[in-house]
C-alpha cells in the first residue's frame, strides 16, 4: 500500500512541532490519544483579541499517520477564527492525506485534539461551547 | 466468580448436544465425543471456559501452558491424517479457537482487556479504548518525552525499570480491582497499561536503535 506524498511530505518534515505555555491565558491545549494503538497527540492554539488563531503547535508520538493528521492540521488552522477551525472535519484531514480506512481513526483524533484546544481556550476565556468532542467518532464510522 | 463459573460448568453439562457425527449424547464444549470419539466444532464459550481456568484476572499460567499444550497434543494434524475431511478441517478449527484463547490469557494486558469486556458489556460498550481520565495522557506524554531525550543506555535502563515497576503497580491494583468487582476501574487501569505496554516497546526500539 503507499501512502499519498501529502502524508509522507507531513510526516518527514512535520510543521509546527513544539509546545507552547500551557497557563498562557491566550493558549488552549488540547490533550487526546487512541489506547489501542498506545497513541498521544498534544495540540496547542494561540488566539490574538481579534479571535484568530495566530499559532499552532503540536507535539504527537504514535504512527505517521497520526502524526501529518496533525501537522495538517497545525497547518489549516493558522489564521481561521477559533470557529472556523472548530469547523475541521475529520473527513477533510483523511481526504487531504488520503489516508487508508485503516488509518482514519488518525484524523478522528486530530480532529479531536483540535475541538478539545478550542474547549480549552473557551473555557479559560470564559465561553461555553456544547460542543461535543465524542461527535466526530460518528464522522469516521 | 467461584459462582460464575460453577453456573457455566453446570450449564456445559446440562446441555447435551447430538454429536454431528454418530448423533449420540455429548457435553457442550466437548473436544471429542465419547461415543464414537469424533472432534467437534469449537463450542460458543468464552476463552476461560474453553481452557478449562476460572474466570478471573489472576491466572495460574504454568497451569494455563499445561492445560493448552495438552489439549493442542490432542488436536495435533498428525492424529488426523487419515481422517475424513471434515474432521480435519474441524480439528483445525478447535486449534485456532484454543489459540486466541490462549494468546488472549497468557498476557495480562490481553488478558485485562478481555476481562473488561466479558463482565463490562453493558456498562463500558466501548471497552477500555476511550480516555476518561487526562492524567493518563498527561503521564504517556511525559513518558515519551523523557525517552525521547534519553541518549545513553544508562538513562535508557533506568527508564526501563521505572517503567517496569509501574507495570507491577498496575498488575497489583487490577487484580485488587477485579476481585472487588470494580469494572470501572479496572477499565481506567487497563487503559494505562496500555500505555505502559506501549511505552516499554519503545524503550526497547530505543535500545536497538542506541546499539545498531
Amino acid at each position: 500500500m503507499a501512502y499519498s506524498k501529502e502524508l509522507i511530505d507531513h510526516y518527514e518534515n512535520p510543521r509546527n512541532v513544539g509546545s507552547m505555555e500551557d497557563d498562557a491565558g491566550d493558549v488552549g491545549t488540547g490533550l487526546v490519544g487512541a489506547p489501542a494503538c498506545g497513541d498521544v497527540m498534544k495540540l496547542q492554539i494561540k488566539v490574538n483579541p481579534e479571535g484568530i488563531i495566530e499559532d499552532a503547535k503540536f507535539k504527537t508520538f504514535g504512527c505517521g499517520s497520526a502524526i501529518a493528521s496533525s501537522s495538517l492540521v497545525t497547518e489549516w488552522v493558522k489564521g481561521k477564527t477559533v470557529d472556523e477551525a472548530g469547523e475541521i472535519k475529520n473527513t477533510d484531514i483523511a481526504e487531504e492525506l488520503a489516508l487508508p480506512p485503516v488509518k482514519i481513526h488518525c484524523s478522528v483524533l486530530a480532529e479531536d485534539a483540535i475541538k478539545a484546544a478550542i474547549d480549552d481556550y473557551k473555557g479559560k476565556t470564559g465561553q461555553t461551547d456544547t460542543d461535543a468532542v465524542g461527535e466526530s467518532q460518528d464522522a469516521a464510522e | 466468580m467461584n459462582e460464575v463459573n460453577a453456573h457455566s460448568a453446570d450449564a456445559a453439562k446440562q446441555t447435551l448436544k447430538p454429536c454431528w457425527s454418530c448423533k449420540g449424547p455429548l457435553a457442550a464444549g466437548a473436544l471429542f465425543c465419547s461415543t464414537c470419539e469424533a472432534v467437534q466444532p469449537p463450542a460458543p464459550v468464552d476463552h476461560f471456559v474453553r481452557l478449562g481456568v476460572e474466570r478471573a484476572f489472576e491466572v495460574d499460567v504454568p497451569a494455563l501452558d499445561r492445560r493448552y499444550f495438552d489439549l493442542q497434543r490432542q488436536l495435533h494434524p498428525d492424529r488426523f491424517a487419515t481422517k475424513a475431511p471434515k474432521e480435519k478441517a474441524l480439528s483445525q478449527q478447535q486449534a485456532t479457537a484454543l489459540n486466541d484463547a490462549y494468546e488472549t490469557l497468557k498476557d495480562p494486558l490481553k488478558r485485562a482487556d478481555y476481562l473488561v469486556h466479558l463482565e463490562g458489556v453493558g456498562v463500558l460498550p466501548e471497552g477500555c479504548n476511550l480516555v476518561q481520565d487526562q492524567s493518563i495522557l498527561i503521564e504517556a506524554m511525559e513518558m515519551r518525552e523523557k525517552l525521547m531525550m534519553a541518549d545513553s543506555m544508562d538513562t535508557l535502563n533506568a527508564i526501563q525499570r521505572e517503567t517496569k515497576a509501574e507495570i507491577d503497580d498496575v498488575l497489583t491494583a487490577l487484580s485488587l480491582a477485579f476481585k472487588g468487582a470494580d469494572i470501572e476501574g479496572a477499565c481506567q487501569l487497563t487503559t494505562r497499561l496500555k500505555y505502559l505496554d506501549k511505552m516499554m516497546g519503545e524503550v526497547r526500539q530505543a535500545r536497538a536503535r542506541l546499539l545498531a
